[in-house]
């Protein structure tokens, strides 16, 4: 007998587990108070709002399904926040090291085997970056490995099928290893792309950005977005940058939420509402949608407010 | 006893090389150290007479930290030369690769007096600003000339090696070592086995701390690593050929100790062998071994270990043994030195000094429109004469943005540091190269200073600016600045960058991140340098630039006349 050939009583045992399972699920998704539920047939994402930074993200991964729905035991996790600017975690230009240190901690309960926090950045040295933005601290602190990636001995060169623009790019070879990638932006208004969330926080893990910016920015977003879907977006809006985005300094605003989805468009598309723009408006976000990256239309999307 | 001292003085010279060496790699973010990372610079008697002289200025930590050296030397003559000097250890420690088969190292011409016409030559381009200051304050010239001596003191050169030389090259094999671990963890095999990746962290870990960020690149490091390489190898030629015929420190130090009451005492047990003549790497005993020069003797003692009768000793006061006669310097050998001296400081202001940055009032006239110095650095002509080209400011700066000018601001800046964007932008939340300058030619400034220490101005070429002539959504330089001295102007419904100069202090992150190729489409000039200017004044303006922007609905700032 092969191991793949299920016996009567592992049957019995999985379809009891399964249907648990989703009686459960049913369960918490009435006591969550799902929006618009019957209207909306798209993705679902999950607002945590009025908490403090590690029980928003708790909040928003719960409502996602749990932590354990992404990673399971043993498997290789990647965060990849934003660390891209020299600056304090007050200013709103790098993700707040709270919600970093929060995930990583989720990940290591749920068993993983490794967890690494990256990210390419655009100012300055390593050590600085990290003290500074306190993403280093924070996520050292909980566990996972912290490098910012500047060596080109950690990219690969990858072709992205499909691609109007961007044919070929060399992006971070830790996004492939990795079982799980969870891209975690900070929410900012941005001087060339109007907006900053997920999809361009994937910026971050590539070797030339110039690239980017000679050719077609939109698209080339767009693109790489397309190739590279994260298992997991959590955005971070517990405090968003207002103006002079993305490194600032700018005005700031405590919004106190966390977004958590799967569908990359669909948590970007909720997070541009946070800086006061459309999704419709955004044309990395837009081209992103016409290649079937996921939802922008915030009616079709599921919204689970927690 | 004898032999114990030898070992001790060997101890001590491994003890100083490895503090110069420790000093040396804590000279770096965030500079956490008990004591200052430049000690052995500001110890250095001859840097901290040459700031002091040639800007005619008393500079009080210089002062503290170089009594105790001279102070050591009034007593005990050049034992910093034998026990302490980092230089000197290293020419020790090279000898034996640079020496010549089948000569005896210690026989040279005796050149021992050359070090102090250097002396005299080098303290000629002390005097001459000096004077240069006073008349220019009595209005009779403009202020000009330089102190020449980073081009002989041995400690820094040592670290300017150390800088330009060592830093790159340690760093680049550690990063080639590390990159090479950590491509393994991509391989198919340690992909399969868990236990094999969880050996390589702490490799990578510990390569990481060492050198974190790319290796560092210098312009220059080759005419550093050949000067390096010259003086040490001297030493294959003679024991010491530096220490004993060339050094202006060791000159100065030997002067000092002139009447030092340590000697040593020759006993009449001396049966003339001469093994303490050849042994002694100064060759400071003369043919009769009863009498040596003091000024040349660096108190390594390895005289009274060789002596097989054990006839010499250290004594206090016996002045017997004392041949002061190797010290007659020839006058007009002392004139001809002047003259060199006069020379350094007059030839550069000729040629390549054409190009030299003035200024009058509040404009800063012809100079080199890539001469963007390091915050905190005093006006150009104060500073070329302070700086003594010991690179701890580029060792220290974070981005690898300060280079050794070569070319920029005339022969006379030569080596001096220098901004150089396209390698790295002077970032903002960093003030270490004003707190390890050891003679405030770089004078300390806070992180909040920096928005109003004007270093020069960028300036965009609509020409080749992708967003301006190719109309790409490319704000690269507006999102990087950190001063918020780029905005966006929507020409055609299309945002493009303007600058606006009297916020932009020429910190240089434009142009590093800047996606034009190779130069970058927004560059930053000297045009904008405000040295000359008290920081009040500069603060003053940049306040009144604040004033003048106006907030915009959505918080975009927008200046006026742009």
């Amino acid at each position: 007998m092969s191991k793949h050939d299920m016996t009567r009583r592992d049957f019995i045992r999985r379809a009891l587990r399964a249907g648990l399972a989703t009686y459960a699920l049913s369960g918490v998704d009435g006591l969550l108070g799902e929006q618009a539920a019957a209207a909306a047939s798209g993705p679902t994402i999950a607002v945590a709002s009025r908490k403090g930074p590690a029980e928003l993200v708790r909040a928003a991964v719960g409502a996602m399904g749990g932590i354990g729905k992404f990673v399971k035991r043993g498997a290789r996790v990647l965060i990849k926040p934003n660390v891209a600017w020299a600056r304090k975690p007050e200013q709103a230009a790098t993700t707040n090291p709270e919600v970093v240190a929060e995930i990583v901690r989720l990940c290591k309960q749920a068993g993983a085997r490794e967890v690494k926090v990256t990210d390419h950045p655009v100012d300055g040295p390593e050590a600085l970056l990290l003290r500074m933005t306190g993403i280093g601290p924070a996520a050292k602190g909980a566990g996972a490995r912290v490098n910012l990636a500047s060596s080109p001995a950690l990219y690969e060169r990858v072709n992205l099928r499909g691609a109007k623009v961007l044919k070929s790019v060399e992006a971070l070879r830790d996004l492939r290893r990795a079982d799980v990638f969870i891209n975690v932006p900070i929410a900012k208004v941005h001087s060339a792309t109007g907006v900053t969330l997920g999809c361009k926080n994937l910026m971050g893990t590539v070797l030339d950005r110039g690239a980017w910016h000679r050719s077609n920015l939109d698209q080339c977003i767009a693109d790489y977005a397309a190739e590279f879907r994260p298992d997991l977006v959590i955005l971070d809006a517990t405090r968003v940058l207002l103006s002079n985005g993305p490194k600032g300094p700018g005005r700031t605003e405590a919004k106190g939420i966390v977004v958590a989805g799967i569908d990359p468009l669909a948590v970007d598309a909720y997070g541009a509402t946070l800086l006061g723009r459309q999704a419709q408006q955004v044309g990395h976000l837009t081209r992103a949608k016409d290649m079937g990256v996921g939802e922008i239309d915030l009616g079709r999307i599921r919204i689970r407010n927690v | 006893m004898s032999r114990r001292l030898r070992g001790l003085r060997r101890m001590s010279q491994l003890f100083f090389f490895a503090a110069f060496v420790l000093l040396f790699a804590f000279a770096a973010f965030p500079l956490r150290s008990p004591i200052p990372v430049d000690l052995f610079l500001r110890g250095d008697p001859l840097i901290a007479l040459s700031a002091m002289v040639s800007l005619r200025k008393l500079i009080v930590p210089l002062v503290w930290y170089a009594l105790p050296l001279l102070i050591l030397s009034l007593f005990l003559g050049r034992v910093f030369c034998g026990w302490i000097c980092p230089m000197g250890t290293t020419i020790d420690i090279c000898e034996r690769l640079f020496r010549v088969k089948g000569r005896h190292p210690s026989q040279a011409p005796r050149w021992r007096t050359v070090k102090f016409y250097v002396l005299i030559a080098l303290v000629v381009t002390m005097l001459v600003p000096a004077a240069h200051r006073s008349a220019a304050e009595l209005g009779l010239t403009q202020t000009v000339g330089l102190s020449a001596v980073y081009v002989m003191d041995p400690i820094a050169m040592l670290t300017r090696t150390f800088t330009l030389v060592g830093l790159p090259a340690a760093q680049w094999a550690v990063q080639m070592t590390r990159d090479t671990v950590t491509s393994w963890s991509y391989t198919p095999l340690v992909e399969e086995h868990p236990a094999l990746d969880r050996a390589l962290i702490p490799v990578q870990t510990g390569l990481s701390l060492v050198a974190r960020d790319g290796p560092v690149h210098f312009r220059l490091s080759l005419l550093a690593f050949a000067t390096f390489v010259g003086v040490v190898a001297l030493g294959g030629y003679a024991r010491r050929f530096w220490c004993r015929n060339l050094c202006p420190l060791g000159a100065l130090l030997g002067l000092a100790g002139k009447a030092s009451p340590v000697r040593l005492a020759v006993s009449a047990k001396c049966t003339g062998c001469m093994r303490c003549v050849s042994e002694c790497k100064m060759g400071a005993i003369s043919e009769d071994p009863h009498q040596y020069s003091g000024p040349e003797c660096i108190g390594c003692y390895s005289c009274i270990a060789i002596c097989p009768e054990k006839a010499i000793s250290v004594t206090i006061g016996h002045r017997d043994t004392d041949r002061t006669d190797e010290l007659q310097l020839d006058r007009r050998r002392l004139l001809s030195a002047a003259g060199v001296g006069l020379a350094a400081v007059v030839l550069p202001k000729v040629g390549w000094g054409a190009m030299r940055t003035q200024a009058t009032e509040k404009v800063l006239k012809v100079s080199s429109a890539r001469l963007i110095r390091p915050p905190g650095a005093l006006a150009e002509d104060e500073f070329v004469t302070a700086c003594v080209r010991c690179g701890e400011c580029m060792k220290v700066c974070q981005m690898n943005a300060l280079q050794p000018a070569f070319g920029e601001g005339g022969l006379e800046a030569l080596g001096t540091p220098i901004i150089v964007p396209r390698m790295g932008p002077c970032i903002q939340p960093c003030e270490l190269c004003g707190a390890v300058c050891p003679t405030r030619a770089l004078e300390p400034f806070t992180v909040e200073e920096k928005s109003h220490l004007y270093l020069g101005t960028a300036s965009l070429d609509r020409s080749t600016c992708i967003a301006w002539a190719a109309d790409r959504q490319c704000l690269v330089c507006d999102e990087a600045c950190s001063y918020d001295a780029i905005s966006q102007k929507e020409v055609e419904g299309i945002p493009r960058p303007v600058v606006h100069e009297d916020i932009c202090v020429g910190c240089g992150i434009c142009e590093w991140v800047c996606p034009v190729e190779p130069l970058g489409a927004i560059r930053v000039y000297s045009s904008g340098d405000r040295r000359h200017w008290t920081r009040a004044e500069q603060r003053e303006l940049r306040q009144r630039a604040e004033d003048e922007r106006q907030p915009e609905s959505d918080g975009q700032l927008l200046y006026p006349g742009l």
